[in-house]
């Protein structure tokens, strides 16, 4: 009987073995570690000071925004209209590589399911490339505004970006403090944490993990107003900052594929896009990138800080975005208009055919949509 | 028990040569070369599809990869291969390794197996060596009839990878071998979970649909998002992670994570198989 037994043990021992391992990796995943302690203050410096511009990494994005999963598994995406795409983006996860070298060559890959989009930048050049439909769109930089391009193309998918958005956001109206150290990607990291003191806001907290070697962040995770798990975590798995393989940015449209040139936006257009770029949600702003569409069109904002609400006219957005079956799945009917809710963000589209959007609840906007 | 005395006393080459009789006999049933032949058939039909009819397939549309093959024959390689993925391959694993002990038991040949000097964790091992083998061997099957095809049927060149970066034909035909042995690793989890089963019945059938329905049955529970907690358990998870493979750089975080899981699924299938047919009694 007893020999029995003996032969069951090496079948109980795996399990226990792999659970053992299991529990090991999650418990060093979250294990805090000590680094000298920095006032808001110093880490806002070491996070601006920071100039790392060679890296190659691993960046993983979750969002839980509350809005209706879309399958990713179906047999059909190809088809995939502008605005499914966005929502694609708003509820997925996804992961992407990021690949930069200086301020001239950056590459973004995101890794879909047996399919890749990928945005290149050499120099003025920049590619948009999508292996699924198999089309590349082309768009020459203009010489002079290399720095503010930068600022638009470049590490779309970084922390970076994200980070710089909510400093901006720093003001009395947030309280900042520093946080307990983590450990990202591998890497020592100070965490800081900005905390709206309004009411109407929809944001709970907003985390950002600050490398404490280079002051580059290595994660943002924002947490909305009742809800347990970040509504949106963009982090770094993977981190090296040496500079990645120059042929990497050297891209050709590979034979058969379309390729589209697209002309780069005049200022007006530019100046529309960033008005709509205002509110914390970047993955949708990721998503209108991604389209590569500029639309002019007013913009008018209400409010300040967290409490902004930006009032847009309805012929800013793609044309019958708000008929696509998904965002009549999403829509919700409310006093005076039609809801899109998320855990973040909340658009409001009014009866009259005006478009309010903000990440504050829906008495906000409807207020806002009344008349200020 | 005596069993196990005689497994210490029998010499070390009786695992080898009991495990080149194994191989001999599962190459030489008919059933083994119809399964690779029905597998060799898949890329040829596709193939076949693609260049008798008078129409391209668009980008995006038909399984991964086909809008390519018209503009070179290696992607029949990839299409093949995602299209056998989540059916034929593991349906042919599952006849091989759900027959490995059932079968034995059923002829009523698996005593005799064990009367001979080999032991029964060797003759376990040397099952599932076999089933592996014949892993491995499915795989390449598919590759290599995928890429046969597409050379006498349309033009090859360098190959477009999902990047959008260009590789030679040398390299992607190496990239392609690189699939056939991820591939093959993702189905010796399957083989281990139907030796285990095997172990279980002396009705080899039973212990292949049940093999084959555990892996339909993974794939479903992986593509319901409210279970996704359960996801990265399955051992269907990472079986299209090859398209990994296909990056440039190439990114080998899939294939380690696939490593990794198929290698606990081996363990605790094997030590369960283990520990079902050391302490069973064996009588046919």
């Amino acid at each position: 009987m007893a020999r029995t037994w003996k032969r069951w043990l090496p079948a109980a021992v795996v399990p226990a073995v792999i659970a053992g391992g299991a529990l090991i990796g999650t418990v060093q995943a979250g294990a805090a570690t000590e680094l000298p302690d920095k006032t808001p203050q110093q880490l806002l410096e070491l996070l601006a000071g920071s100039d790392v511009r060679t890296l190659s990494g691993t960046l993983e994005q979750t969002s839980a925004l509350g809005l209706p999963q879309l399958p990713t598994d179906g047999p059909d995406q190809s088809g995939m209209s502008g605005a499914a795409a966005a929502l694609d983006l708003l509820t997925g996860s996804h992961t992407a590589r990021v690949y930069l070298d200086g301020k001239e060559q950056a590459r973004v890959q995101v890794l879909d399911r047996l399919a890749e989009r990928d945005i290149i930048r050499n120099g003025r050049d920049v590619w948009f490339y999508s292996s699924k439909q198999n089309e590349a769109v082309h768009m020459t930089l203009p010489e002079r505004s290399g720095a503010k391009e930068h600022d638009k193309y470049d590490g779309e998918y970084t922390p970076e970006r994200l980070a710089s958005h909510f400093l901006e956001a720093v003001e009395p109206g947030t309280e900042v403090t520093v946080a307990e150290d983590v450990r990202v990607a591998g890497r020592d990291a100070y965490q800081l944490v900005l905390d709206p003191d309004s009411a109407e806001t929809l944001v709970d907290s907003v985390s950002l993990a600050v490398d404490a070697e280079t002051g580059l962040p290595l994660s943002v995770e924002v947490q909305a107003r009742g809800q347990e798990e970040p509504a949106f975590e963009l982090a770094f798995t993977e981190l090296s900052l040496e500079a990645p393989d120059a042929g990497l940015f050297d891209f050709t449209p590979p034979a058969g594929a379309t390729v589209t040139e697209h002309a780069v936006p005049d200022r007006s257009g530019r100046h529309a896009d960033r008005g709509e770029r205002q509110g914390p949600d970047a993955a949708q702003r990721d998503a209108r990138h991604h389209d590569a569409k500029h639309r002019d069109g007013k913009v008018e904002k209400t409010g300040e800080g967290w409490d902004t609400v930006v009032e847009l006219s309805a012929t800013s957005l793609p044309e019958g975005w708000a008929e696509s079956p998904a965002m009549a799945q999403a829509l919700r009917k409310v006093d005076g208009g039609q809801l899109l809710s998320t855990a973040l963000v909340n658009v409001l589209l009014t009866d009259d055919g005006r478009v309010f959007a903000g990440s504050v609840t829906v008495e906000r906007l409807q207020a806002a949509a009344e008349g200020r | 028990m005596s069993s196990k005395q005689q497994a210490v006393r029998a010499r070390p080459s009786a695992g080898w040569a009991l495990l080149g009789s194994e191989l001999s006999v599962l190459f030489r049933r008919w059933r083994t070369w119809a399964m690779l032949a029905a597998l060799a058939a898949i890329p040829v039909l596709i193939a076949l599809a693609v260049r008798l009819s008078s129409r391209d397939p668009g980008p995006g549309q038909g399984p991964p990869f086909l809008d390519r093959v018209t503009q070179n024959g290696l992607f029949i390689a990839l299409t093949a291969t995602v299209v056998s993925i989540p059916l034929f391959l593991p349906l042919t694993i599952s006849v091989v390794a759900g027959d490995a002990i059932a079968g034995e038991a059923n002829l009523g040949t698996l005593r005799y197996l064990l009367a001979a000097p080999a032991g029964r964790i060797r003759l376990l091992a040397v099952k599932y060596a076999a089933a592996v083998a014949f892993c491995i061997t499915a795989a390449l099957t598919v590759v290599t009839a995928g890429m046969l095809i597409g050379v006498a049927l349309f033009p090859v060149g360098p190959v477009t990878l999902l990047s959008g970066d260009t590789i030679s034909v040398g390299e992607s035909v190496l990239r392609l071998l690189l699939i056939a042995g991820y591939v093959s690793l993702s189905l010796a989890g399957l083989a281990a979970i139907g030796l285990f089963i095997s172990t279980l019945t002396e009705v080899p059938v039973g212990a292949m649909a049940a093999t084959a329905v555990l892996a339909v049955v993974a794939q479903i529970l992986g593509a319901l998002p409210q279970l996704d907690w359960l996801h990265p358990w399955l051992f269907t998870h990472h079986w299209v992670g090859f398209a990994d493979l296909l990056r440039q750089p190439i990114s080998w975080d899939a294939f380690a994570a696939n490593a990794l899981l198929q290698g606990g699924y081996i363990a605790l299938f094997c030590t369960l198989a283990y520990g079902r047919f050391a302490s069973k009694d064996v009588l046919s």
